[in-house]
């Protein structure tokens, strides 16, 4: 990521950037947006076209103690930067980890490596839910290997002070000690000025977007975070928030705001995270994903290996891949290994794009040399299965 | 013409800077509520 000041930024692209500057409403019927800089000094600005580029934030739960010192979110840089000031300023030797998404296994990792003792807390009972168990079972025992705790089934009621730290209480009066807690519960898109201003909303209460950008209103476009898109699998809106579609739906803002033709096709879901040395990522839909969509999956597991059979340091590749047993449709795909997974995963999303049947995926010549896989890629070991069952 | 853009991060500055590059005479103001925008294309 690169910081640049706004000063820098205004002269090199004649950008009139305003920091410290938040908009606060706005009015479509007089097409203007209103709000307040950081001397609390209100502005009014006329618009002929609106973007909303407002993000996401992350949800802290409303129970009690959750604003206690010590009780942090990872969204900005700075609260990075505040995190980072309290590993420096005082003893931190316990955290606690609500979540277990990918911010959170970032979390953890990043404060293992400064020998704090982790624990993960999360209420529901299944680890990563939208893998098959056995990938699952993979990243259980990849945080296990790093001295983190995973507690599932641990729902967070309450945190109290506690002597010159903190105690996670669950529901059922189960308690953790901790300096820190990391709260990576989720995130929610920023809607609200849109919703204030009778602008629809979608999924998840992002702001509704067709495939030009345009919200509900045609003055006012919504990008990134807070904006909803298409699924290419299912055709229905989602909210998956992302890096790459939040800077692809800048690039279509502009486009159509300049008079190029623009139809965005959507996302397929597609991400990538790492625990310590594994790679995780996924493209499509998941098991429970299909069938809520209306699709027949069938699912299935395979593990292959990372190279070649005779090449050293190979290390096991699991592939959950789903497809629909009616028309054989191609519809996701879900993978965990110590090597070859985070770009592996971009040939089923491609697949996904271009609307492939495993039959179809399963012809597709993939690369191969000993180093980097065996002769049958991964992808294709699980469609060549997949295709049995469709 | 006046395009606003509120939010100065991923979605907002890549819509900022390629509209202004894609056509110079556009007025192009982005309100970010923190002090830093950052820009990574
Ligand atoms: C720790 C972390 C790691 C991540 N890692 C990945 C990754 O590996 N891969 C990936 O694809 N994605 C990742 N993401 C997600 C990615 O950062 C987001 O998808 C992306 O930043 C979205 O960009 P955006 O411009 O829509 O929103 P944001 O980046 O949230 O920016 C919104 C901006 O709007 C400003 N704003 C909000 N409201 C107002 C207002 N009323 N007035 C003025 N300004 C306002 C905010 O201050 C902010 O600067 C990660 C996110 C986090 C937090």
């Amino acid at each position: 990521m690169v910081v640049r000041t706004a000063e820098a930024f205004r002269k090199k692209s004649g950008i009139d950037v305003r920091t410290g500057h938040r908009a606060e409403s706005i009015d479509p019927g007089t097409a203007t947006v209103s709000g307040r800089n950081e001397a609390g000094r209100p502005f009014t600005l006329p618009y002929d076209r609106l973007l909303i580029a407002t993000g996401a934030d992350p949800i802290m739960p409303r129970r009690p103690g959750f604003d206690l010192p010590g009780v942090a979110v990872v969204k900005t840089l700075d609260h990075a930067r505040h995190i980072k000031t309290m590993l420096q300023e005082r003893p931190i030797r316990k955290a606690v980890i609500m979540g277990m998404g990918y911010i959170a296994m970032e979390m953890a990792e990043a404060l293992r490596m400064r020998e704090v003792e982790v624990t993960m807390v999360k209420p529901r009972a299944q680890l990563l839910p939208w893998m098959a168990p056995e990938l699952a079972e993979t990243v259980g025992q990849e945080l296990q290997a790093h001295q983190v705790q995973v507690r599932t089934g641990f729902d967070v009621a309450r945190i109290e002070k506690s002597g010159q730290g903190l105690s996670v209480v669950a529901a059922g009066n189960e308690t953790l000690a901790a300096d820190l807690v990391i709260v990576a519960v989720g995130i929610q898109p920023n809607s609200q000025l849109a919703a204030a201003a009778g602008l629809e909303l979608g999924p998840a209460k992002a702001i509704a977007v067709d495939r030009r950008l345009r919200t509900s209103n045609p003055a006012i476009y919504a990008a990134g975070d807070c904006a909803d898109a298409y699924h290419v699998v299912t055709g229905q809106k989602v909210w998956i928030p992302l890096a790459l579609r939040a800077n692809r739906a800048g690039w279509a803002v502009a486009d159509d705001l300049t008079g190029k033709p623009v139809s965005l096709q959507g996302v397929a879901g597609t991400a990538v995270f790492k625990v310590f040395d594994l790679q995780v990522a996924r493209t499509g839909l998941s098991v429970a994903e299909a069938a809520q969509a209306g699709f027949q999956p069938a699912t299935t597991v395979i593990s292959a290996s990372s190279r070649a059979h005779s090449h050293p340091g190979a290390s096991p590749i699991q592939v959950q891949m789903v497809a629909d047993k009616n028309s054989g449709r191609l519809l996701g795909a879900q993978m965990v290994g110590r090597e070859g997974v985070a770009h592996r995963i971009n040939a089923p999303a491609v697949a996904l794009h271009a609307g492939l049947t495993v039959e179809q995926f399963s012809q597709t010549d993939l690369a191969y040399a000993p180093p980097f896989g065996p002769t049958w890629d991964p992808m294709l070991v699980a469609a060549n299965q997949l295709l049995k069952l469709v | 013409m006046k395009f606003i853009v509120i939010g100065g991060d991923a979605a907002g500055m890549s819509a900022a800077s390629r509209a202004k590059r894609q056509d110079a005479s556009l007025e192009v103001i982005v309100l970010e509520q923190s002090q830093t925008v950052s820009y990574s294309a």
